[in-house]
């Protein structure tokens, strides 16, 4: 019986091989994009879930109310770890966290390490298993380095790592630092990362030395693993005290300065964020926003595509169903009863899901490295072998044919005997599923478009926007090297003086966009004045910044070439001398603790944050040896690629063994978008393919449409119809469909994109035509796949078709 | 006195088209006994087909009563219908309806694989058939690779295989030319020698003239 249902199934896919084959390549291209999305989307959700007390660290952060409303703040102060885990119960363990980046020096290999100073509790909170030597307290000692594997093999090869001396250049010095441990590489699933750990007090003066005591110097991040008896919203209760007592100051002048409490009453209020939530929390606006929008997204394109490819498996079937009544009426009369019918044609229906499955399986293999670089991640298909995932796609791989291959087989085993042998179908019904089942095709297809569009529109809008900086010119990196800041920069200087391409050459502490090095500060500055509480950010400059960047001086002047005599000044943006609101800004101060500094001129504002936040006040200040981190060279427009080659020469003279990690700004700000363009290419690669698929089924319906209505357009043709009547007469149902697909999806889409859009403090207007055209798209693809087989039939010879009959 | 196979007692066949009811079969009385070769005769459309029809039970009479061996099958479930026909009546039909994807051998085999009879067995009996009929040569064809004729022969079979009590053909040889027709009719009076009870549907005089009782229906009434 089964075999004979076998040869059957096989003998009726290959006598129908046109069908076949375009369900089969729909369905392997559905499956194995749906298999890479999905396993994108696992990987994306299983960050950090690898840590064995996961679900009992938090990261501490707090509620402060501020000017602009609650902001949520995860930078800590020095002493505050050690005093949350002596004063207020439930503290299992607590550790501080800082990242950065060092020099390491081993005989004569020099390596930049990405390093964490942390608490020594932090190998018994988090799950970095020590694999070879101290495995108890690795980190006790301020002389004590742990590296991973990787990191060891990269230091010294093969030879044995514990116990060995490394030095790290700290303040300008090398500190010798004995190896004591090795932990295991990291799942590629870890948010942090580092090839080292040191103690947190192992960090230069800047970081730690100057900050111990000081409640006001917040500069790292604080994990805590919570007591197993305790709730995180009893904890943050019973925190009141805690606050109220070492950030009194705050409080009262957040009071004072008339700010709204939080949501509990309160003016600054401790808070844990879920381990897990890390990686999904978004702290640029106002409070906290943990979104999982942007996996789950990529999990409902990877379903969609497949809904689109079984809609035309069903629709395909049940069209095809009517070319075996004579078959199922036979069956019927030989003693098949239901369920033997149901089975079989549900058994073909496995049969074409196993074959696109296996191809599935293949094609995501094939495409695995391609997507791997696209989309700049490491995920891979091991990410879905673990063991309830695989129930879970096993069973919906499951679901999926019963629904696709059961409701076509079900329709066909339900027939009456008599009505299949008589040939005899009642169509009626069936083509209102049919017709729901197309709009909605096209209905995801078109968002989908639309998506894509607007999506890219934002993110050129993002890339072209006047900055108010000079982004095409300019040439940062980050001064990486064993020099000190200042000299590195008056070196530099001096190399790139007498270069006819080079205009100007500056320095400051914070970057624009995102360099190459990937890491990124801000320092927030809060005084007061005139009473109130004043917040800023801070950015710490060299000469010729303003000149170089091309801002705008709108009032006063810039700093001097001699920058010593301006180490009082400071020059202000727009949103600054707002909040200062001032009659004469110039000859205002700012009083912080340590000097008054005095207000020399106001810049135009310019996006030195990225563009989903709106321009925050902000200071430049001209200090004499601060650390200024990142070099900024203005080139001359001519000949971009020499300037860039002339500065990196300059760099690798000055510090032979640093990378250099130079780009051009317009560079960086397309590095912040990133995120965007995965978004892009996801949504745009799912549209693509969304509309392919939906029209290999709109093709498949116009096939079996002709056929049926061969004797139809045989008739009409007799009877007088011009060709166009016909190929009309044909086409007009399909696009009506598509139309109606276009009127509901474009609503949906635009409510979507709107909220999206929400997002940025700077976007685009949605207007009617970027619908317009994705609907436009999906008529036009539409109406090309249907008008070779309408064509030809609308010009093909009555009498032949008639003849048939 | 000889058993009798089936009796219709006053039955009648309605369908409604639009509005309108149309009476396919009027009160129908007649007994089948063991051994008996019917012939149906009529012009198009007089209901020979239905009659059949409902006598093989794909279709049912609206009114009036049918007993099969002693069994009530107006007042039987679709289920045991469907058990009582696939046991003891075979369907030939004029178009011979054989499934276009089988060969020849896995045509005859189907109705044993619906009533579950193991494979060895199985193989035995179509072997058996094939060689009666003498096509055990053409065995692996499909359809579409033989005549007519031979196509009817493998409905014959097919309807044969299950060893029924009653075979109903339904214008056997209406798409035969008059010499396989003579042929066809020859193994239809053979294997009614046999013991295998024949109702046949037909507008052939000579067709007919082979049955040991002809019917004749006008406009659904036996006249």
């Amino acid at each position: 019986m089964f075999k004979n249902y076998i040869k059957i199934a096989f003998r009726n896919l290959w006598k129908n091989r046109t069908f076949t084959a375009l369900n089969v390549v729909g369905l392997t291209a559905a499956f194995g994009v749906a298999i890479l999305l999905a396993m994108y989307a696992v990987f994306q959700l299983s960050f950090d879930r690898f840590h064995e007390h996961g679900d009992e660290i938090y990261q501490v952060y707090t509620e402060d109310s501020g000017l602009n409303g609650i902001e949520a703040n995860i930078s800590k102060s020095e002493p505050f770890a050690a005093a949350l885990k002596d004063e207020v119960a439930g503290v299992e363990k607590i550790t501080r966290y800082n990242g950065s980046g060092v020099l390491l020096t081993y005989q004569d290999k020099q390596l930049g390490m990405g390093t964490a100073y942390v608490d020594p509790d932090f190998f018994e909170m988090f799950s970095f298993p020590i694999v070879k030597g101290d495995t108890k307290n690795p980190i006790m000692s301020e002389s004590s380095v742990v590296m991973t594997e990787l990191a060891a093999k990269r230091i010294f090869g093969d030879e044995e790592p514990i116990g060995q001396t490394v030095s790290i250049l700290r303040d300008e010095q090398q500190v010798p630092f004995t190896v004591t441990a090795i932990v295991e590489d990291f799942p590629n699933t870890s948010s942090m990362g580092f090839d080292i750990v040191l103690n947190f007090k192992s960090q230069n003066e800047h970081a730690y030395a100057r900050t111990i005591g000081r409640w006001d110097m917040e500069n790292h991040e604080v994990y805590m693993q919570l007591a197993e008896s305790v709730q995180p919203k009893q904890f943050e209760k019973s925190t009141t005290d805690f606050t109220q007592l070492h950030y009194k100051n705050e409080i009262d002048n957040a009071k004072r300065d008339g700010f709204q409490p939080n949501a509990d009453g309160l003016y600054r209020q401790l808070k844990l964020l879920p381990l897990a939530d890390v990686r999904f929390a978004n702290f640029n606006q106002g409070p906290v926003t943990v979104s999982r929008t942007m996996p789950y997204l990529v999990l409902g394109i990877s379903i969609l595509i497949l809904f689109i490819a079984c809609v035309n498996f069903i629709n395909m079937s049940i069209a095809k169903s009517a070319q075996r009544l004579r078959e199922i009426g036979m069956r019927k009369t030989l003693g098949a009863n239901k369920k033997q019918l149901f089975f079989q044609f549900w058994g073909e229906s496995i049969l074409v899901f196993l074959i696109s499955i296996g191809l599935g399986i293949l094609l995501a293999v094939v495409l695995l490295p391609y997507f791997q670089t696209l989309f700049k991640t490491q995920a891979s298909l091991a990410t879905l072998l673990n063991p309830s995932l695989l129930l879970v796609l096993i069973l919906s791989v499951l679901l999926i044919t019963l629904i696709a291959g059961g409701y076509p087989a079900l329709l066909m085993s339900r027939l009456g005997t008599l009505q299949s042998l008589k040939g005899k179908l009642d169509v009626n019904g069936k083509n209102h599923l049919r017709n729901s089942l197309m709009v909605l095709q096209f209905g995801i297809a078109i968002l989908l478009i639309s998506g894509t569009l607007v999506l890219w529109d934002q993110v050129e809008f993002m890339r072209t926007k006047d900055l108010g900086f000079n982004k095409d010119q300019v040439i940062a990196f980050p001064l990486n090297g064993q020099l000190n800041d200042q000299q590195a920069i008056e070196l530099l200087r001096n190399t790139l003086q007498d270069k006819p391409n080079i205009v100007s050459v500056t320095a400051s502490n914070n970057i624009l966009g995102l360099g190459k090095d990937g890491s990124r500060s801000t320092s927030v500055l809060g005084f007061e004045h005139q009473g109130r509480g004043v917040e800023t950010h801070m950015v710490v400059v060299d000469a010729d910044y303003i000149e170089t960047l091309d801002l705008n001086i709108i009032e006063g002047r810039s700093f001097r070439k001699n920058l010593a005599s301006d180490s009082l000044s400071v020059i202000i943006n727009e949103a600054m001398a707002k909040q200062m609101n001032e009659d004469d800004i110039l000859a205002s101060q700012i009083d912080l603790d340590d000097a008054v500094y005095s207000v020399v001129g106001v810049i135009k504002d310019f996006n030195f944050q990225e563009l989903d936040q709106n321009i925050a006040p902000m200071t430049l200040f001209a200090l004499p040896n601060w650390n200024l981190r990142n070099a900024y060279v203005k080139v001359s427009s001519q000949n971009l690629e020499q300037a860039y080659t002339d500065v990196k020469a300059a760099w690798n003279s000055i510090e032979p063994n640093a990378e250099f990690q130079g780009s051009f700004l317009n560079e960086n700000i397309d590095r912040t978008l990133r995120h965007e363009r995965t978004m892009i290419t996801m949504i745009g690669s799912g549209s693509i393919l969304a509309i392919i698929l939906s029209c290999i089924g709109l093709f498949a319906m116009s096939l079996l449409i002709v056929a049926q209505r061969k004797k139809e357009i045989g008739v009409r043709k007799i009877v007088g119809a011009s060709v166009s009547a016909i190929t009309i007469l044909l086409t007009k149902d399909f696009l009506k469909l598509v139309v109606i697909a276009f009127l509901i999806a474009s609503p949906i889409a635009w409510w979507a994109m709107s909220k999206w859009l929400q997002n940025y403090a700077y976007r685009i207007e949605l207007n009617i035509w970027i619908f317009l055209a994705a609907g436009g798209i999906a008529v036009l693809i539409a109406m090309l796949t249907i008008a070779v087989k309408t064509i030809k039939a609308a010009t093909s010879n009555p009498v032949e078709s008639l003849r048939t009959e | 006195m000889k058993n009798t196979l089936l009796s219709i007692n006053e039955a009648t066949r309605t369908v409604n088209s639009g509005s309108n009811k149309v009476t396919l079969l009027d009160t129908i009385n007649f007994n089948v006994e063991e051994g008996e070769f019917i012939s149906l005769m009529g012009p198009s459309g007089s209901g020979k087909s239905t009659l059949l029809n409902c006598i093989g039970m794909l279709d049912n009479f609206t009114d009036g009563g049918y007993t099969f061996l002693g069994e009530p099958v107006h007042s039987m479930k679709e289920k045991n219908r469907s058990k009582l026909y696939k046991e003891y009546i075979g369907f030939v039909f004029q178009a011979y309806h054989l499934i276009d994807e089988l060969t020849v051998y896995e045509n005859i085999e189907t109705p044993l694989l619906y009533k579950n009879i193991k494979s060895s067995e199985r193989k035995a009996m179509v072997a058996d058939m094939l060689d009666r009929f003498n096509i055990v040569g053409k065995k692996d064809l499909f359809p579409i690779q033989l005549s007519g004729g031979q196509q009817q022969l493998v409905g014959i079979a097919r309807a044969l295989i299950g060893q029924p009590k009653l075979i109903l053909a339904d214008e056997p040889t209406g798409n035969l030319n008059s010499k396989q027709s003579e042929e066809i009719m020859e193994l239809f009076a053979q294997l009614n020698k046999e013991g295998v009870i024949i109702i046949q549907a037909t507008h052939s005089e000579s067709n007919a003239a082979y049955g040991s009782r002809i019917i004749n229906l006008l406009d659904g009434k036996i006249v």
